[in-house]
């Protein structure tokens, strides 16, 4: 049905190229969260999608229909924009209402529709308002109302909340999972936030310097990142990374050693590579527990309480700080030396190419991207 | 006393404007209602007589009503002029300052050229000669929208990039064309402009004495400023009749100026451009 395909997609502005070649399938319904850091490309890729950017290469398939060359108003798309992007000089009937005034929509059939958009978005009070009379939140949802009234087959958001107060995100955050509940329309959002993006999304795609990096529901990228970007990239507070040096392999465990860990055995298959490869070690701070006769040695230079963890940052052997998130009120001080440890289960291997090694025990299908 | 020693500068400014400003203006009323012999005296004592109606009369049917087909002309020279330069300037503005195209370059040295280069009359008569528009007025209305168009999208190009190009994209989504996004969503933005460029360029069109002098030459097609520059000549005697045409040509501009002055007043207190 109204599902998306994107196929080898590419742009290109004069010789540089900021979307090199996306791949990606989205089911109808499906709420998608590009996700990635400022500069990869993931507002670009949803402005090719809605049509404001021009496609260098590649085909985009909405629906069934190829809509690479489609006017934006033919696609059956509709966008909310990061600062709203309301007409100022019309109410907010007028604005919700623009888009069916331009299709000649009969004045019943227009009126009837502003007003269950404005209905199911709780602001029938604001209709005669101008946007300069509203609050960030209620502008907000005006724009939310002018895509709703288009009943597209795909909603685009780009970073809606990003011009919001930190509890007033949270807020719009329920209500945008509340309303992808009650539509059951495809949505494509845009974010640099990773919890909005583990809250929201069916389906996270995350995107560096143009390249998808991989695609998957929030609880297989945090459990299973393929490379060492999704890695860091996903879960707070970011994992930890040390360079280790192989030293042999055996079943499905690898052990591994660096002046800061010792020598330690990770549940995984390195099966081409050969001893005295340089891999890297990533273990969560989660994952840290205080063990007498853990592999980590350090001393902690900062301790955070926050009541129902603690954060403490150690400093290793080779002067590389880690981080360790410990339950509760941790007995623990600046200045202390620290033995930590972690289960083989919890930590991840990454290749040299920075492609993670699969661990057997947890290894499932490939997602499909 | 520190009242007046804290602004007694201002005071002084004060004073001496309006010396410079309401004096002339008067002693221009002053006149227009006094008779013939006491006008010839051009000096501020009080009318014994109260002639205003009457001169009116005599000016405005003064050689089969030449003041009136006069005021006729300059309006419609004044309306629509104005009226093209504010289509142009905003269209033109808005395409230079929306479309990125590799003759923007080339456009905008146009542009800056036609605000600098003087004009040249004697070639621009012979331009119009051959296409048939000299002494014509909408030969004229061209030549004003022309010389005053360069300010106009200068103007409006400045304006239009503090509109955010989102306001554009999302009207495109809704399915505006570039008719619709222009018309419906960035002009009444561009209000302010709108009416600064109203008000400037008609006070500057309805007065200008040159560029209907060199163009329209011949009585029939004068506008309020070539008669009343024929009226001194011709009322060399009769200072109150040349008086009460003053007095009528500053009409006009007065009422644009206290018309609009309300609007802008208004467009700045409402907020009306902020996303």
């Amino acid at each position: 049905m109204a599902g998306l395909r994107l196929r080898d997609l590419r742009k290109r502005y004069g010789d540089l190229e900021v979307i090199k070649g996306v791949d990606l399938t989205v089911e109808h319904g499906e709420f998608v969260v590009f996700v990635g850091p400022s500069g990869c490309g993931k507002s670009t890729l949803l402005r090719m999608i809605a049509g404001l950017e021009d496609i260098t290469a590649g085909e985009l398939y909405i629906g069934d229909k190829l809509c690479n060359t489609v006017e934006p108003r033919d696609r059956g798309i509709a966008m909310v924009f990061q600062n709203y992007a309301l007409y100022p000089h019309m109410t907010v009937y007028d604005n919700v209402g623009f888009g069916l005034k331009l299709a000649r929509t009969p004045k019943e059939e227009r009126d009837r529709k502003i007003r269950d958009a404005a209905r199911i978005l709780q602001m029938e009070h604001l209709l005669d308002r101008k946007p300069s009379q509203l609050s960030g939140g209620q502008r907000q949802r005006v724009a939310i109302g002018r895509a709703i009234v288009r009943q597209p087959e795909v909603f685009l958001f780009d970073e809606p909340l990003s011009n919001l107060d930190a509890a007033l995100r949270v807020d719009m955050r329920m209500e945008l999972a509340k309303l992808h509940h009650d539509l059951g329309s495809t949505m494509i959002y845009v974010t640099h936030d990773q919890v909005e993006a583990m809250t929201l999304a069916d389906k996270i795609v995350v995107l560096d310097g143009g390249v998808v990096q991989q695609v998957g529901s929030p609880i297989e990228l945090y459990q299973r990142p393929a490379n060492l970007f999704v890695a860091g990239f996903i879960g707070s507070p970011k994992m930890n990374f040390a360079p280790v040096k192989l030293d042999r392999t055996s079943g499905d465990a690898v052990l591994v050693s660096s002046s800061d860990t010792g020598s330690v055995e990770v549940s995984a298959e390195a099966p081409a590579l050969s001893p005295g490869a340089s891999l890297t070690l990533g273990v969560r701070p989660q994952a840290l527990h205080l063990d007498p006769s853990g592999p980590l040695v350090g001393k902690v230079v900062l301790v955070e309480r926050l009541g129902s963890e603690t954060n403490v940052s150690l400093r290793l052997a080779s002067g590389q700080t880690w981080l360790a998130v410990l339950d509760g009120n941790a007995a623990v001080s600046s200045g202390d030396m620290l033995r930590l440890g972690f289960a083989p289960a919890q930590a991840m291997l990454f290749g040299p190419d920075g492609g993670v090694l699969p661990a057997k025990i947890q290894q499932q299908q490939e997602i499909v991207a | 006393m520190t009242f007046l020693r804290q602004h007694w500068l201002s005071l002084v400014s004060l004073l001496v404007a309006t010396l410079i400003f309401l004096v002339p203006f008067g002693f221009i009323a002053l006149t227009a209602v006094k008779d013939r012999q006491q006008a010839a005296l051009l000096d501020f004592s009080w009318p014994t007589s109260f002639q205003l109606w009457e001169n009116l009369v005599e000016v405005v049917t003064t050689r089969n009503w030449m003041v009136v087909t006069a005021f006729i002309n300059s309006t419609i020279l004044t309306v629509v002029s104005v009226a093209l330069l504010v289509l142009l300037g905003a269209m033109v503005g808005f395409v230079l300052q929306r479309r990125k195209s590799r003759w923007n370059g080339f456009i905008n040295f146009l542009v800056l050229t036609g605000l600098m280069l003087p004009p040249a009359v004697v070639p621009t008569i012979w331009l119009l000669q051959g296409m048939g528009l000299f002494a014509r007025l909408h030969g004229l209305i061209l030549i004003e929208v022309a010389y005053h168009l360069s300010f106009c999208v200068l103007l409006y190009r400045a304006f239009i990039a503090t509109i955010p190009r989102e306001l554009d994209e999302a009207a495109i989504i809704d399915g505006a064309r570039s008719y619709d996004v222009f018309f419906r969503v960035i002009l009444p933005l561009l209000w302010p402009v709108t009416v600064t460029v109203i008000v400037v360029q008609s006070v500057a069109i309805f007065n200008d004495f040159t560029n209907p002098l060199y163009y329209l030459p011949g009585n029939q097609n004068a506008t309020v400023q070539l008669t009343l520059y024929n009226f001194q000549s011709q009322f060399e005697t009769a200072y109150n009749l040349l008086f009460t045409n003053i007095l009528l040509i500053t009409i006009p501009p007065l009422i644009v100026f206290l018309f609009f002055n309300r609007q802008i007043i208004a467009g700045m207190t409402a907020g009306a451009v902020k996303g």
